[in-house]
């Protein structure tokens, strides 16, 4: 026979206060795991969402990243000829092209004299057909052919000059005015700063060039035949990616940082919040001994004590993870930045919650409860009744 | 036997959860001292960096060059000892291209004396003068790709695109704590020579060795000012803000790494406090009888508050000998080889540890405030009255 | 008052407890009650008296009065010429340590001193040296028969040896009174026999005036006067 689930539970609440201690270490545990998590989740949302499933980048063969691809005017034509490119409306292929550089400005949040890496991308007039996530949301879009810019909502207030109506400069006495803000579902692009591409190439001297080529597909199905075309003329020395694969790729190595080191810190806590957890336990043990006689001399069997304490070490840890994974919700109302550091530009992350983040840290914060809980059910469940009245 | 000894003493009562606690304990300042060393390792690099060197490079953004003949130039400003020419190369070994590594072209006439801290034995110093191909590397760095000198390499060029083949003239070692030994340097003129009439005489940035480090801010205002009214401008600063900036963009990460930390501390305290409150909870009656015999309220406290603390110790001084061979040894040798360019140096600051075990004992005490707290204000008679 | 006086063993003149009109109330929650009601009592020094009753009675209260580890609610207290319930509480822990000895039902040693540093544990309290602390306690030790097993733990000594050393304990700083609370209600016959054989020793030696509560007839006929208290008066004969 099972031992009602309520002694259990009413068990837990006669010693409140060592009760409360054990879940808070169980719940700050878990809610160090699941914002790990939440953020390695949003690091990986931001660079991804920034990528098409339909579209398809084009580098210079041998640059992993925009920043060191640089791609010839001549070779455009040939990219937008290539099969499987989707054509608009009006007959025309759907392909852009960028140019990207990082600029140096000054970052606010910082010491003075203190600058940051921000990425500029020179974009064609065209830009928005490929990347629809891109609206505006303050101000309004940069004239064509001049010297205004767009900025994501990421950059707003971090960076001096990065304001609606603010100016930088892209090059001596070349002044940029900020008109627009633009947000993009999340992705890195939030983190940039848009202007006209040829604004760009003038200042950076980088006349005839693309850092890269954007073309959405028909069908992104037939993404291999349109990758091999391009890739087999030797003489274009170009290189395909699925844009969300290149943006994958980006933040492989800032997300596995965060992860690797969000990873080590919780296991190790959780050591520290399972050892906690024995000793709580064994102590309640010990001071229901008499109890504990009295429900084997009743007839209760050893498993049944087993299971009994078990979940209640369980049901404790339980409540500290779920503490610990609401509290842990708080993180997405914060933004997050640092250095990716495959672009070297300073980038703006958020916290991203799933169903499956909170359900393992919950499932986390249980094991712990299991595994803590375990040596000292055992030890519940042998002791013997003769010795447990005596005590 | 003293009135002192008599709470470390109580200790021993329950071994297994003295030794539990402990243990709790030790794991924490583990996480602790990994963390805190991590923090401390990676800033390293700005508080080593050199102050009486600075960096100029283009003013709107890293990824433009400046003119070769601005490093004579710089080199005219008073103050300035000696200049020199750099450009990131950016490239990747042919078949480990996953494993990344700096490769500089750089002036290797001032190379040196720019960077004092790189030491080459004399013969191969000479050698790589000779060798228009060849090229200097760090000591880690040999290890890793299984370079010796005299090795023919060859490396793929990303941002100039291409194979481009090298000899390993020298390998290069530092006494200097902070020295990345893992990049690879060769010379400007060879990289010049190669490379297509646009992208000629192009520098990436300009090292300058300066005779006064107080004189740091004042020399790179004055290296920018005279080249603000050319159309390049430039951006000067000492090494040491320069690690500061980038260290900048990081200071999110720090700062969560900060907030971890105090986490780590709370558990810390939690554990020790569960402990200390069930020990209390338990010498109830025994708490009594040492009052009837005469003991004072602060005398009690003392016991719980020296019993916290000893256990905190103990945890902390365990915690602290597995550090050394996890985070030192085991961490550390793997973050050095792998990720140079972040940690060129991973060992446990004496800060650190000395942090730790105040933490550990600290937080025993205060952990233990309110238990004390609570059986200092003990009524005998209550206590007395309570069987075991 | 019923006290039945055996001839013959330690009376004599000075008083050595003396409790005048002791009352003693207690609040539980909205209640009052009146523990001891108008209590007179004088021991003289020398005695050994038990104090017998049913539970409720009272008798542990009074015994926790002149003990100094509670005051009376009105009337006075007196032990040894002091009045700790006029003391601070800091006075009386040490009018305490060096006037009353304890001996408790559950012996209360603490488990990881030995049974010489149990005994020394009152000595703590004091300036004197560690040399002579830890002979003062081997001497005590003597007393009642443990000097061979001092340096055992509690856990290696029978019921009956550990409530010794309690009394050694309780002797050790040489005090005016001895207080025992159920000295031998944890006890087997034999152990309990022996506890009262020793503390008849120390009251017929040593002069020393034990004051003692118990349920156990058999070791109230040791004391040399029995007061009886019901409903928290001593009986009246």
């Amino acid at each position: 026979m099972a031992i009602p689930l309520a002694y259990n539970f009413r068990s837990l609440f006669v010693r409140k206060a060592t009760t409360i201690a054990t879940a808070l270490g169980v719940g700050l545990v878990v809610f160090v795991l699941a914002a790990s998590m939440m953020l390695s989740n949003g690091i990986r949302e931001t660079m991804v969402s920034s990528g098409s499933p339909a579209n398809a980048l084009i580098l210079r063969k041998g640059s992993d990243t925009e920043l060191a691809s640089s791609i010839e005017n001549k070779f455009f034509s040939v990219v937008q000829a290539a099969p499987g490119v989707k054509r608009d409306g009006d007959g025309q292929p759907l392909s852009t092209g960028d140019v990207v550089v990082v600029v140096a400005l000054d970052r606010l949040a910082s010491g003075p004299g203190q600058v940051s890496n921000v990425l500029v991308r020179g974009v064609m007039d065209n830009v928005f057909k490929l990347r629809p996530q891109v609206k505006l949301v303050q101000g309004r879009p940069a004239k064509p052919g001049t010297d205004e810019a767009i900025i994501g909502k990421g950059l707003l207030g971090g960076y001096g000059g990065l304001t609606l109506g603010g100016t930088f400069e892209l090059k001596k006495n070349r002044a940029v005015n900020v008109v627009g803000v633009f947000e993009a579902g999340g992705s890195s692009y939030e983190s940039e700063v848009w202007v006209n591409i040829d604004t760009l190439r003038a200042s950076f001297g980088r006349d005839g060039l693309f850092s890269s080529i954007t073309v959405q597909l028909d069908d992104p199905n037939k993404y291999e035949a349109f990758a091999t075309v391009v890739e087999s003329d030797k003489q274009l020395g170009l290189e395909s990616f699925r844009e969300r694969e290149y943006y994958d790729k980006q933040s492989e190595g800032t997300s596995m940082v965060i992860s690797t080191l969000g990873g080590i810190t919780a296991v190790l806590f959780s050591v520290g919040a399972m050892i906690g957890a024995m000793i709580t336990m064994y102590g309640s043990v010990a001071l229901r001994s008499r109890e504990i006689g009295t429900l084997r001399a009743l007839g209760f069997s050893r498993f049944s004590i087993l299971v009994a304490f078990l979940l209640e070490s369980t049901a404790l840890a339980a409540l500290g993870g779920l503490a610990g994974t609401l509290v842990s919700l708080v993180c997405t109302f914060f933004k997050f930045s640092t250095m990716n550091y495959n672009t070297w530009q300073e980038v703006s992350f958020t916290f991203r919650a799933s169903p499956g983040v909170m359900g393992f840290a919950l499932a986390a914060g249980c094991v712990m409860g299991v595994v803590g809980g375990f040596l000292p059910a055992l030890r519940a469940a042998y002791t013997s009744p003769v010795d447990a009245m005596r005590a | 036997m003293q009135l002192s000894s008599l709470a470390t003493r109580n200790v021993l009562r329950n071994r297994f959860r003295t030794i539990a606690t402990a243990l709790g304990v030790a794991v924490a300042i583990l996480a602790f001292v990994l963390l805190r060393t991590v923090v401390s390792a990676w800033t390293e690099g700005a508080e080593y960096a050199a102050k009486d060197r600075l960096g100029t490079r283009h003013k709107v953004s890293f990824i433009l060059s400046l003119p070769l003949r601005y490093v004579a130039e710089v080199e005219q400003i008073p103050g300035v000892k000696r200049s020199m020419g750099a450009s990131w190369f950016g490239a990747k070994h042919p078949t480990r291209e996953q494993e990344f590594f700096a490769t500089i072209a750089v002036q290797s006439k001032a190379f040196f004396e720019v960077y004092d801290e790189i030491q080459v034995p004399e013969a191969q110093r000479a050698a790589w003068m000779e060798n228009r191909k060849g090229a200097i590397v760090g000591r880690v760095l040999a290890k890793k790709f299984g370079w010796n000198v005299g090795d023919r390499v060859k490396l793929r060029g990303t941002i100039y695109p291409g194979d481009w083949d090298f000899e390993i003239s020298g390998i290069y070692d530092s006494q200097r704590r902070s020295v990345d030994l893992a990049s690879f340097f060769f010379h400007y003129d060879y990289l010049n020579d190669s490379v297509p009439a646009r992208r000629k005489d192009q520098i990436g940035w300009i090292a300058s060795r300066i005779d006064s480090s107080d004189k740091a801010a004042q020399i790179s205002k004055q290296i920018d000012e005279k080249f603000d009214e050319r159309d390049i401008q430039t951006l000067s600063m000492s090494e040491k803000a320069l690690n500061n900036s980038f260290m900048g963009m990081f200071a999110a990460v720090l700062g969560a790494m900060d907030l971890v930390s105090i986490v780590i501390l709370l558990i810390m305290m939690l554990i020790l406090g569960n402990t200390v409150a069930m020990g209390v909870r338990e010498r109830t009656h025994e708490y009594g009888v040492l009052r009837a015999i005469g003991f004072l309220p602060r005398h009690l406290a003392s016991f719980v508050l020296g019993e916290a603390a000893a256990i905190g110790a103990l945890g902390g001084g365990l915690g602290l000998l597995l550090s050394y061979p996890v985070v030192e040894k085991g961490l550390g040798r793997f973050l050095e080889e792998n990720m140079s360019g972040f940690f060129p140096v991973f060992r446990i600051d004496t800060s650190t540890t000395i942090q730790a075990f105040v933490f550990a004992t600290l937080l025993g005490l205060i952990a233990a405030a309110i238990p004390a707290y609570r059986t200092s204000k003990l009524n005998v008679i209550d206590a007395l009255r309570r069987v075991g | 008052m019923t006290d039945e006086k055996k001839t013959g063993t330690g009376t004599n003149g000075s008083k050595m407890i003396e409790v005048r009109n002791v009352t003693k109330s207690f609040v539980r929650g909205k209640e009052t009650l009146e523990v001891l009601k108008g209590l007179d009592l004088d021991v003289p020094e020398g005695s050994f008296d038990a104090l017998m009753g049913p539970s409720g009675s009272g008798k542990s209260t009074l015994l926790n009065l002149i003990a100094g580890l509670d005051q009376p609610s009105s009337g006075k207290v007196v032990v040894g010429g002091s009045e700790p319930a006029s003391m601070s509480d800091s006075a009386r822990a040490q009018w305490r340590a060096r006037n009353v000895g304890f001996v408790f039902q559950t012996f209360n040693m603490m488990p990881v001193l030995t049974a010489l540093e149990n005994v020394e544990l009152p000595l703590l309290l004091t300036k004197l040296p560690s040399k002579e602390r830890k002979q003062r306690a081997q001497i005590a030790l003597r007393v009642v028969g443990l000097e061979d097993r001092m340096h055992h733990y509690p856990n290696q000594l029978s019921g009956g040896q550990e409530q010794r050393v309690a009394i050694a304990r309780a002797i050790v700083s040489d005090p005016k009174i001895i207080v025992a609370d159920e000295p031998t209600g944890d006890l087997d016959r034999k152990s309990a026999d022996e506890i009262l054989d020793l503390l008849q020793r120390l009251n017929r030696e040593q002069n020393k005036t034990i004051i003692m509560v118990t349920h156990d007839p058999s070791a109230a006929e040791r004391a040399t006067v029995i007061h009886r208290l019901d409903k928290g008066a001593l009986a009246q004969n």
